[in-house]
C-alpha cells in the first residue's frame, strides 16, 4: 500500500510525503493540512497540474498509473498526528454547514465525505444498470426538490418584505452569455476624444451631418427572382430616397462607378442563392466601406401576421448594441442610409439589434394609447397584480405594430474603400482563427 | 472543441514603437520589463485631424538626436524628434504649390541616416515622391530652434515614371540607389548620386492561357544590406517576386501568397527572410532564396497589414494595419508576443532600436557581466526614480554610423563598456578630454553624467532637453557643476 509519512509538523501545519507504490516519482505528493484547507499538491515536476489535484477528493482520489490504487492510505494519515487537526476540522464544518445555500452545502458535504474513514462510491462506479439508474434518479429527485424548496424560501422572503413594506431582497441576475462577454479594449468609451474625432474624419460624417442627403441605389446579383425581388420591394419602402436598378449583366464596379457619377450615397445589393435572398452588400460612396453581411431567417411583409402597412413618411432608426469600435463603424454605416431627419409624426421605427454579433432588422408602426381601458380586464383577471396596475392607471403606453420584413444579418467582411475583392484591402474578415470562445463578440 | 491558439508569451522583451495613424497621431508604445513586458502607449504626440493623416513616415535611427520624418496628407512634411516629439522643421507643401496636390500625396518619404557633409550634424537629406512620380530629393540644416525658418541647400527634382501612379519607394541600405514602383509603373532603380535611371524591370510573360496580367506593384524592399542589385516586389494580384539586377529584367522567382494583394514587405537581416503582410491581415515568413513559406503569424489578426518593421537588434517584428493593433511576434516561433489597440487605423509603424528602460540594460547584454548588474541596480537606488529615457539612449556614440557592418561588434561592446564607463581607453571614436571625466565618475559612480557631458558637446537641442531632465534631478545636476 501507499505509504505516508509526516515530514514536518508545525503549529497548524502538517506536511506529509505520500507515495504510490507504483514507485513512480512523479506521483509523489504532498498533503497539507490545516484547520482550514486540505490540499494536494504534487511535486515540483507537475506543480502545475496541482489545481485539478486539489478538486478530487481525499478518499476517491485516482492514481495516475491507472491501477486502482483509489482506496489511498486515508486510515494512515488519520492515525497520524494531523488527525486531530483533520477532526476538528469537519466539527467546524458541521457547525457551520446549516446557513448556506445549497450549491455550497453539497460541497461541503462532500468535503466531509472525504473525511469518512469508507471509502466513497460514486455512481458511476456502480456496475449494475437499474441500480446505477436509481441512484441517478434519487440524486435528481433530491436535486428538485432542493431547488423548490429554496425557491419556496425565496418567495416566501419576498412577499414578507412586500407585506412589512421593506425593500425587497435584490433580484440575482442570471447569468447569461452577453453579461459574461469576454473583456474587449475595442469597446468605445463615451469620454474618449479620439472616438469623436475619427467619427468627424471619417466616411460619413457628411451624410450624418446632413450635409449630403442619403440617396441609396438598390440592385441585385444578376440572377433573382422570387424572394429577392420581394425583399426589394420591401427595402424600398423602408429606405426613403431609394431607387432599384436592374443589375442586367453590369459589374459590381461600372455600377459603383455609375452611382458615383450620379452622386449616389450608398448602394445596396441583396445576393440571392436559390431564388433565396441569403447576404447583403452595403457600399459607401464615394470611399466608404464595403460591409458583407450573411443575410438570414427573412420574413418578407406579406408573410408576417397581422402585419401593419407603413406610411410613407421617414423612420426613425434605433440601433442597439453596437458597442466595439467595428460595431461602432458598422452603425454608423447603417445610419448613413437613413435621413438624420425622421418624421415622428409618422409613428414607424426601423430597429438594428445587435446581439451576440448578429443585427435583427425589425420594421414597427407604433401608436400612444392611455391604459385604463384595459385596467378593468385585468382587474378580473388577477387579483395579485392588482396593487401594481393601480399605479400604472392613467399611463400612457405604446403599442406595436410590426410591419416590413424581418431578417438577421451577420457581418462576414468590413471592406476598406468600395467594392474590389481582388485588389481590397480588409478592416476585419471573420476568420475561422478568432472564434476561440463564445464568449467574444466583435459588434 | 473550441479552436485554441497556445497564448504563452512571456511578454515583450523591452522595446519602443512609434505608430502613425490616419488622423496624424504619433502614438510611443513601450515595453519595459519592469511591468511584466506588457507593452502600453506612453505618449500620443499631435492633434486628431484628418488632413494631418500619415502617408508616409522615416525615422534615422541613431543615437544622438534620432529624428522622424512624416509626410501628412496636406502635402506638409514634418521633421520630429523621435525622443519628445517636439516639432523640429516643418517643410510647407508650397515647394511644388499645386492646386493637384491633393491628388497628389507623398507615397515615399526616406531619411537618410548618413550624414552627406561632415560638418554638421544638423543638416539632413530627404527624399521624397508622389502618387504621379515627382520624387524630389532636398537637404537641409535643422535650425537651431523651431521658430526659425530653414535653409534649404540644395533641392533637386525629378520624375521617375511618365505615367501611372508609384505607391512604394524604397531606398537600399547604403542610400545609394533607390526604387519606385506602383500601379502600371514597373519597377525602376534610380542612382541618386546621378539621378539616373540605372534599370527597368520587365514584366513577366502572358500566362499559358495568354493572360497578361497588368503592372501594380503594392510593396518592394531590397533584400541584402550591402547589395543593391536584389530586391523583392509585392503586386495587387498577390504575386512576390524576387528581381536580381545582375541575372535578368524578368523576376528571377515569383510565387503567390494567398488572395489579397501584398501590402506591406520587409526583409530580415540575414538577407534571405522575408516578412509578407497582405490585405486581409495574413502575416508570413518566406525563404526568398526557395520561395517557401517558412510559416503564418497566427493571432486573430483580422484586419489589412499596412506596415512591418524588424528590430534591428532583438528577434521581434512589428506589424499594424487596419485593424488598429500594434502585434508584436516572435520571429523564431511566430507567436504573438503582444498586441495593444491603438484605436485608430495605423499606416506605419517604427522601431526606436536604442530604447532601453535601466533595468533592463545589463538583462539585454550579456548575462556574464553580474557586476555591471550589481551596479545598475545600486544606482537605480541612489538615484531619483524619475525615469530618464534619453540619457539612456546617450550611453554611448557611433558617431559614424555609416562604417561596414562589422564595425557593429565593437559599437556594441563599447556601449556595455561606457555604460560602466570604466575604461577611458576606449578607442578611436571618442574624443580625448573625455578621459579624465570618466576617471572621475567611475569613483562616483554616476557613469550616466559622462556620456550626458560628451553629448552635450555633441548636439545643443540634446542638452537642453537634459537641462530640463537634470533640473529634476538634483544629484545629477550636482555632478553635471563638477563636470563644468
Amino acid at each position: 500500500m501507499a505509504k505516508a509519512t509526516i515530514l514536518h509538523t508545525k503549529l497548524q501545519r502538517t506536511v506529509g510525503v505520500f507515495t504510490c507504490p507504483s514507485q513512480h516519482k512523479h506521483h509523489t505528493k504532498y498533503i497539507m493540512c490545516t484547520p482550514y484547507s486540505l490540499t494536494f499538491e504534487l511535486t515540483k515536476e507537475n506543480r502545475s497540474k496541482s489545481r485539478f489535484a486539489i478538486t478530487l477528493s481525499f478518499s476517491s482520489y485516482p492514481c495516475r498509473c491507472r491501477r486502482n490504487h483509489r482506496r489511498l492510505c486515508i486510515r494512515r494519515l488519520q492515525s497520524t498526528r494531523s488527525s486531530e487537526v483533520m477532526g476538528k476540522k469537519r466539527k467546524e464544518r458541521e457547525a457551520q454547514s446549516d446557513d448556506d445555500d445549497s450549491s455550497k452545502s453539497r460541497t461541503k458535504r462532500t468535503d466531509s465525505d472525504k473525511l469518512v474513514v469508507k471509502p466513497q462510491l460514486l455512481p458511476s462506479m456502480i456496475k449494475n444498470k437499474d441500480k446505477r439508474s436509481a441512484v441517478y434518479a434519487k440524486i435528481k429527485h433530491e436535486k428538485k426538490v432542493e431547488k423548490r424548496k429554496n425557491a419556496k424560501a425565496r418567495e416566501a422572503l419576498e412577499s414578507r418584505a412586500l407585506e412589512l413594506g421593506e425593500e425587497l431582497p435584490p433580484k440575482k441576475i442570471p447569468r447569461t452569455i452577453e453579461n459574461t462577454r469576454e473583456a474587449d479594449e475595442t469597446v468605445c468609451k463615451p469620454d474618449d476624444e479620439e472616438l469623436f474625432a475619427g467619427n468627424d474624419a471619417d466616411e460619413f460624417s457628411s451624410i450624418l451631418t446632413s450635409e449630403r442627403a442619403p440617396k441609396v441605389l438598390m440592385t441585385t446579383c444578376r440572377f433573382n427572382s422570387t424572394r429577392g425581388p420581394a425583399l426589394i420591394k420591401d427595402l424600398l419602402t423602408i429606405i426613403p430616397n431609394a431607387e432599384y436598378y436592374k443589375r442586367g449583366t453590369y459589374d459590381l464596379k461600372n455600377i459603383v462607378e455609375y452611382a458615383n457619377n450620379k452622386e449616389f450615397t450608398s448602394i445596396i445589393v441583396v445576393h440571392t442563392s436559390r431564388r433565396e435572398p441569403d447576404a447583403l452588400l452595403i457600399i459607401g460612396l464615394p470611399n466608404g466601406p464595403t460591409a458583407h453581411f450573411k443575410l438570414s431567417n427573412l420574413v418578407l411583409h406579406k408573410d408576417l401576421k397581422n402585419h401593419g402597412n407603413p406610411t410613407s413618411h421617414k423612420p426613425e432608426l434605433v440601433l442597439n448594441n453596437f458597442t466595439t469600435r467595428l460595431g461602432h463603424r458598422v452603425g454608423r454605416l447603417i445610419q448613413s442610409l437613413f435621413p438624420q431627419d425622421p418624421e415622428f409624426h409618422g409613428r414607424r421605427v426601423v430597429t438594428f439589434h445587435n446581439q451576440r454579433d448578429f443585427i435583427f432588422f425589425r420594421h414597427h408602426r407604433y401608436v400612444f394609447e392611455t391604459k385604463e381601458n384595459k385596467q378593468i380586464d385585468a382587474n378580473d383577471k388577477s387579483k395579485d397584480t392588482e396593487d401594481g396596475k393601480k399605479q400604472l392607471k392613467g399611463k400612457i403606453i405604446a403599442r406595436l405594430q410590426e410591419c416590413g420584413p424581418r431578417f438577421t444579418l451577420k457581418l462576414t467582411s468590413l471592406q476598406h474603400g468600395t467594392f474590389d475583392t481582388k485588389g481590397g484591402e480588409y478592416e476585419w474578415v471573420h476568420k475561422p482563427e478568432m472564434d476561440t470562445s463564445r464568449r467574444r463578440f466583435f459588434l | 472543441m473550441p479552436r485554441t491558439t497556445t497564448v504563452e508569451s512571456a511578454g515583450c522583451p523591452p522595446l519602443r514603437a512609434l505608430t502613425f495613424d490616419v488622423l496624424g497621431l504619433i502614438k510611443v508604445t513601450e515595453a519595459r520589463s519592469k511591468l511584466g513586458g506588457v507593452p502600453k502607449v506612453v505618449e500620443r504626440w499631435g492633434e486628431p485631424e484628418s488632413s494631418r493623416c500619415v502617408l508616409a513616415a522615416s525615422t534615422n535611427d541613431r543615437k544622438i538626436d534620432p529624428l522622424l520624418a512624416v509626410a501628412r496628407k496636406s502635402g506638409v512634411i514634418e521633421l520630429i524628434s523621435s525622443i519628445n516629439g517636439d516639432l523640429r522643421v516643418s517643410l510647407p507643401s508650397g515647394n511644388q504649390a499645386d492646386v493637384q496636390s491633393q491628388e497628389d500625396n507623398i507615397v515615399g518619404l526616406h531619411l537618410f541616416k548618413k550624414q552627406t557633409s561632415e560638418s554638421s550634424s544638423r543638416s539632413c537629406t530627404l527624399l521624397t515622391c508622389t502618387t504621379k512620380g515627382l520624387s524630389t530629393l532636398r537637404s537641409l540644416t535643422l535650425p537651431k530652434s523651431p521658430g526659425d525658418s530653414t535653409s534649404d541647400d540644395d533641392q533637386v527634382t525629378w520624375n521617375v515614371c511618365a505615367a501611372g501612379n508609384v505607391l512604394c519607394c524604397k531606398v537600399d541600405d547604403n542610400e545609394n540607389y533607390a526604387l519606385f514602383g506602383g500601379k502600371g509603373v514597373e519597377v525602376n532603380i534610380w542612382d541618386l548620386a546621378t539621378h539616373t535611371k540605372i534599370w527597368t524591370a520587365k514584366s513577366p510573360p502572358k500566362n499559358s492561357l495568354g493572360i497578361f496580367t497588368p503592372t501594380w506593384f503594392t510593396s518592394a524592399t531590397f533584400l541584402c544590406k550591402d547589395d543593391h542589385r536584389k530586391f523583392v516586389g509585392g503586386t495587387n494580384s498577390h504575386q512576390v517576386r524576387l528581381y536580381d539586377m545582375a541575372a535578368q529584367r524578368r523576376p528571377v522567382m515569383s510565387f503567390d501568397f494567398r488572395e489579397t494583394p501584398i501590402k506591406a514587405i520587409t526583409e530580415d537581416q540575414d538577407g534571405n527572410t522575408i516578412y509578407i503582410g497582405n490585405g486581409s491581415g495574413d502575416l508570413a515568413s518566406v525563404d526568398i532564396r526557395t520561395g517557401k513559406l517558412l510559416g503564418c503569424f497566427l493571432g486573430k489578426c483580422s484586419g489589412s497589414i499596412r506596415s512591418i518593421a524588424r528590430h534591428p537588434d532583438l528577434p521581434v517584428i512589428a506589424s499594424c494595419g487596419l485593424d488598429s493593433y500594434l502585434r508584436i511576434w516572435d520571429i523564431k516561433s511566430r507567436q504573438l508576443l503582444s498586441a495593444v489597440f491603438l484605436k485608430q487605423h495605423l499606416t506605419n509603424v517604427v522601431f526606436d532600436s536604442h530604447f532601453n528602460d535601466e533595468e533592463v540594460a545589463a538583462a539585454s547584454g550579456p548575462p556574464s557581466e553580474p557586476k555591471e548588474d550589481d551596479e545598475l541596480i545600486e544606482r537605480d537606488e541612489e538615484s531619483p526614480p524619475i525615469v530618464k529615457r534619453k540619457k539612456k539612449k546617450s550611453k554611448s556614440r557611433d558617431v559614424d554610423r555609416d562604417d561596414d557592418d562589422d564595425d557593429d561588434e565593437s559599437h556594441s561592446v563599447k556601449r556595455k563598456k561606457s555604460k560602466k564607463s570604466q575604461n577611458v581607453d576606449e578607442d578611436e571614436d571618442d574624443d580625448a578630454d573625455e578621459g579624465p571625466h570618466s576617471k572621475e565618475n567611475k569613483k562616483s559612480k554616476k557613469p550616466k553624467n559622462v556620456d550626458k557631458y560628451e553629448e552635450g558637446l555633441l548636439s545643443v537641442e540634446h542638452e537642453k532637453l537634459k537641462n530640463v531632465k537634470d533640473r529634476k534631478s538634483k544629484k545629477s545636476k550636482g555632478q553635471r557643476v563638477d563636470l563644468e
